[in-house]
């Protein structure tokens, strides 16, 4: 049931991806500006889309453990911060290769780069604190901490830096700027394609969770066969 | 320019799926690795309670 | 009240403790004024740059000097079980992690006093136009930078790479509100007061330190007791 639960979330993910990408590639015109380039933002913005949920969904994770101290939470703080960060990578990387084209730099201290670069060190921290702590309790424990304290901080910079110098491109989408900032078949791409990544995402998740579950079973084995 | 612009741009969207294919990738080795330690275990346990 | 009573205790021990055998102090004074050694190969201190870099440079010091205080804040406690005794004990998680807070703030706050003129000679720098506030700046930021290093301290006590570890998860997190501090410092070193356009700096320091505060001392207890 759950494999099938899987595949048909990973099926749906992959069906949405290439349909959109039929869209993007065949039914939308080259930009003015920009010429074909432009169609990397309908990855690059959906990623960073990904990456906020996945870190707001480890905190959330984070908050139940501490209160509830059932192992799954631990899982799924864990596997939403992999996802997270890996997506914050590819983020930085897109954004980085569309930058070389349209402003002939690979990277700028503007804000929403540096707000990235800073968001995957504190999650890179996590992963490093993680395994750092060998007893899974305390590292549960620990780690969730750290995860409240990073998302809080995430939140921050990104509200602070926003208040600075500004030279990435501003929010397009119409429920922050009420409307006209970007074409409508634009901003449907995005979030369709943020739906694709999510489906694609889930089983990801799910299977990075199961994958905690059977390091425990393994550990528990292991401390058997000692006793034995 | 609009040619160099396309290769850009598939080099962008081949680098990101490569990055999502390499963890997806590292995923799969783990999960390898996992199954082959349980098996192990598993069999340990086993012949130790025999 | 016993709170207050019991973190100022604490605090006290801390300070005493430290004070008698100034380890830290000591190493966390050299090494700042290393770094502004360091720092005036980097780039001419003699020019006009200075001024406008003054608040970052005099906060990447002091940053980097408080993590040798910061890092010896739980780690002392290691030996002779201290720290467990100190869990045991009635005080309470929030209030040894505060006094513990309080007492890192002083002596990173006695090192930025003595860096500071040091600053001023090497780099030519009159910082003595916005005294009061620089020192609400200095005040505030060093309590915002302790909480989190005293917290992350707690938080990788037991850890064996805990030199290392700690630099890598407190500098990131440090980060808003050192860039409030340095953007605040560089306009009051220049001598111009905390006004319009950089209250929201002001603010946001402020709002660092109480968000941080709060969940600190909310979650210290859960880190301390195993």
């Amino acid at each position: 049931m759950r494999e099938k639960l899987l595949y048909g979330l990973a099926l749906a993910g992959g069906l949405l991806l290439v349909r959109n990408l039929y869209v993007i590639l065949l039914g939308f015109e080259n930009e003015a500006s920009q010429g074909a380039i432009y169609r990397i933002i309908f990855f690059h913005v959906p990623c960073w889309f990904i990456c906020f949920s996945a870190y707001a969904l480890a905190g959330g994770s984070s908050i139940l453990y501490l209160w509830k101290r059932k192992t799954i939470f631990d899982d799924l703080a864990v596997s939403a911060v992999e996802v997270g960060v890996v997506f914050t990578a590819i983020g930085l990387l897109t954004g980085s290769i569309w930058g070389r084209i349209i402003w002939g730099i690979w990277w700028t201290w503007g804000p929403r780069l540096t707000w990235a670069f800073i968001c995957l060190l504190i999650y890179l921290g996590y992963l490093m604190l993680r395994r750092a702590i060998e007893d899974p309790t305390e590292r549960a424990k620990n780690s969730a901490v750290l995860c409240i304290f990073a998302f809080t901080s995430v939140v921050i910079t990104y509200k602070a830096i926003d208040w600075w110098r500004t030279q990435h491109p501003g929010a397009v989408l119409s429920f922050r700027t009420g409307g006209g900032n970007i074409e409508p078949a634009w901003e449907y791409m995005l979030l369709f394609n943020f739906l694709a990544l999510a489906l694609l995402s889930a089983p990801i998740v799910m299977i990075r969770m199961r994958q905690e579950k059977t390091q425990r079973e393994i550990d528990g084995l292991r401390r058997r066969t000692h006793e034995l | 320019m609009d040619e160099r612009n396309f290769t850009y741009m598939f080099l962008g969207f081949a680098a990101a799926w490569a990055a999502l294919a390499a963890y997806v990738v590292f995923l799969g080795a783990r999960e390898g690795k996992l199954r082959r330690q349980l098996e192990n275990l598993r069999r340990m346990v086993e012949n130790r309670e025999k | 009240m016993l709170f207050m009573r019991q973190t100022l205790t604490i605090a006290g021990k801390d300070l005493r403790s430290e004070l008698r055998g100034k380890e830290a102090i000591n190493a966390s004074v050299s090494f700042a004024l290393v770094i502004l050694l360091l720092f005036s190969f980097a780039f001419d201190p003699a020019s006009d740059l200075t001024l406008e870099i003054s608040g970052g440079l005099l906060w990447l010091v002091f940053a980097f000097a408080g993590a040798l205080i910061l890092n010896r804040s739980f780690s002392r406690e290691q030996a002779n079980d201290c720290l467990d005794m100190l869990v045991a004990s009635p005080v309470s998680g929030a209030a040894l992690f505060l006094g513990k807070v309080i007492a890192n703030a002083i002596l990173l706050t006695i090192v930025e006093l003595i860096c500071l003129p040091v600053f001023g000679v090497f780099y030519n720098v009159n910082w003595t136009r916005q005294l009061g506030g620089l020192f609400l700046v200095l005040v505030l930021t060093t309590w915002g930078l302790t909480v989190i290093g005293t917290m992350f301290s707690a938080l990788t006590v037991n850890l064996r790479l805990r030199e290392l570890m700690l630099p890598v998860l407190v500098y990131p997190m440090m980060i808003p509100g050192l860039m409030a501090a340095m953007q605040l410092t560089t306009v009051l070193i220049a001598g111009e007061p905390i006004a319009g356009d950089n209250m929201v700096w002001l603010r946001l320091l402020i709002g660092f330190d109480i968000i941080f505060t709060s969940l600190a001392v909310a979650l210290v207890e859960t880190v301390l007791v195993s």
